[in-house]
């Protein structure tokens, strides 16, 4: 080995122990956003939003090449009225379903004010890997969001507040490896831990199910309300498959979550949470 | 490429990857356009400038998060090694080859990706890191390729006849 690359090696060693010390140093902890952090994302957040509004513009202009293709017998004028019509039309449904979406959302806003106060927010960033599993919000401090806000759709649990900055936050979904929920099956009250399996999956699921209790595919799982970040009686998910953890001493269930966690557009922060707030019945539990 | 236009088209990926890439994510997977940028400067350049460029790109993508800073950056600094290995062994001209060095490079960055995840305590169950993120986000990433290869290969072309 020559001198020169012998320091180079070197070079390459120490530049990797000081940065996995850094990865070390850097492990988030709830409620850490220095104040750089916090101005980064404020300033960031305009483009964000922007781009993410443009894009989901740009979805809907996408699928009119599509509805096109067959009318080629047509001729041009006609071709580009009905263009301009089914730009329309897409726009106009655009305009409905977020309608009926923050319909949707103020119905359930309404149904839930004696458990809970809700802010209604938008999606504006989703974490740009595919391992974790965070998106932020259009709501900051200046809104009255603290750390570990729950916050849901009117389908299920979403996730909880991990950092805020003035105008906007951030939310650890409950598919991201880092979430771990308290939660119960509901028909048989079976207590587990719902914790992430990956960012891109969408999915997650309970571990710690002692081996004699009953789990089949279907049933609901819902919080448990221990630990006490999240209210008790949130719906999380559905049980999609279970199966027997490594060790041979516990069960293990996937779970689809009422929410859809790659669709997610608008959600409900809950602000504050009145005594005995319980949610007897699932929504989405279809 | 000159390192302030690489950054410029850092920052212009990570925007594209936090916004508009949630549209054509494909059950959820989003490709990973740095570590595309990465890979194919990789390929051309060498593994010594593209482990650099992995490092560069990895950790201003640390430091957007403002967390685990260090774990992107070594795992796209193998990633980008790797293509520069590959680089000069293989035929560069050719667009195949290229996106296969990409889903290699890019797999081993995410492989490295998920050993870090045990180092920082995040114990993720291999069926979901391996088949339902890295190869899934490997094949979209080098599926891009074809996209973009022609024009780095162009610029890299061009810079060598003017010098």
């Amino acid at each position: 080995m020559g001198w020169v690359t012998a320091k180079r090696l070197f070079f390459l060693v120490v530049l990797v122990a000081v940065t996995l010390a850094a990865m070390r140093v850097t492990i988030p902890e709830p409620a850490r956003l220095t104040p750089l952090g916090s101005k980064f994302r404020d300033v960031l957040a305009p483009a964000q939003s922007g781009l993410t509004w443009l894009s989901r513009q740009a979805r809907h202009a996408v699928t009119l090449p599509v509805s096109m293709y067959g009318a080629a017998g047509r001729s041009q004028a006609l071709e580009q009225e009905v263009e301009r019509l089914q730009n329309e039309i897409t726009q106009l449904n655009e305009y409905k379903a977020e309608n009926q979406r923050l319909t949707g959302l103020l119905n359930y806003k309404q149904v839930m004010v004696s458990k809970y106060d809700l802010l209604v927010a938008s999606v504006i960033a989703r974490d740009p890997g595919n391992w974790f599993a965070t998106v932020t919000l259009n709501r900051g401090s200046r809104d009255g969001v603290r750390d570990n806000m729950t916050v849901l759709t009117q389908q299920g649990l979403v996730g909880r507040v991990i950092t805020v900055s003035n105008t906007n936050c951030e939310v650890l979904l409950i598919t991201d490896p880092r979430s771990g929920v308290g939660s119960l099956i509901q028909e048989t009250r079976t207590p587990g831990i719902v914790e992430g399996t990956v960012g891109s999956s969408g999915m997650a699921r309970i571990i710690h199910i002692p081996n004699d209790a009953q789990v089949a595919e279907g049933q609901v799982v819902v919080t448990s309300g221990l630990g006490s970040i999240f209210p008790k009686g949130i719906p999380v998910g559905r049980i999609a498959s279970v199966s027997a953890e490594s060790a041979g001493l516990f069960k293990r269930a996937d779970i689809l979550p009422f929410a859809g966690m790659n669709q997610l557009e608008e959600v409900l922060i809950v602000t504050k949470v009145f005594p005995e707030a319980t949610i007897t019945s699932p929504a989405g539990g279809g | 490429m000159p390192l302030p236009f690489f950054l410029i088209l850092l920052v212009a990926a990570l925007l594209l990857q936090t916004s508009v890439l949630e549209v054509v994510a494909v059950a959820g997977v989003k490709p990973d356009l740095i570590m595309l940028v990465v890979v194919l400067n990789g390929f051309l350049l060498g593994p010594r400038e593209g482990a650099f460029l992995g490092y560069i790109g990895g950790i201003v993508e640390d430091l957007f998060l403002g967390e685990y800073i260090g774990l992107n950056a070594i795992s796209k600094l193998a990633a980008g090694y790797l293509a520069g290995v590959a680089g000069e062994r293989l035929y560069k001209e050719n667009i195949m080859v290229a996106t296969g060095v990409t889903f290699f490079s890019a797999s081993a960055g995410l492989l490295v990706n998920y050993l870090l995840l045990f180092y920082l305590g995040l114990h993720v169950s291999p069926y979901y890191a391996l088949l339902r993120m890295a190869l899934p986000t490997a094949i979209y990433t080098s599926l891009l390729a074809p996209f973009i290869f022609g024009r780095i290969f162009r610029y890299f072309q061009v810079r060598s006849r003017d010098f």
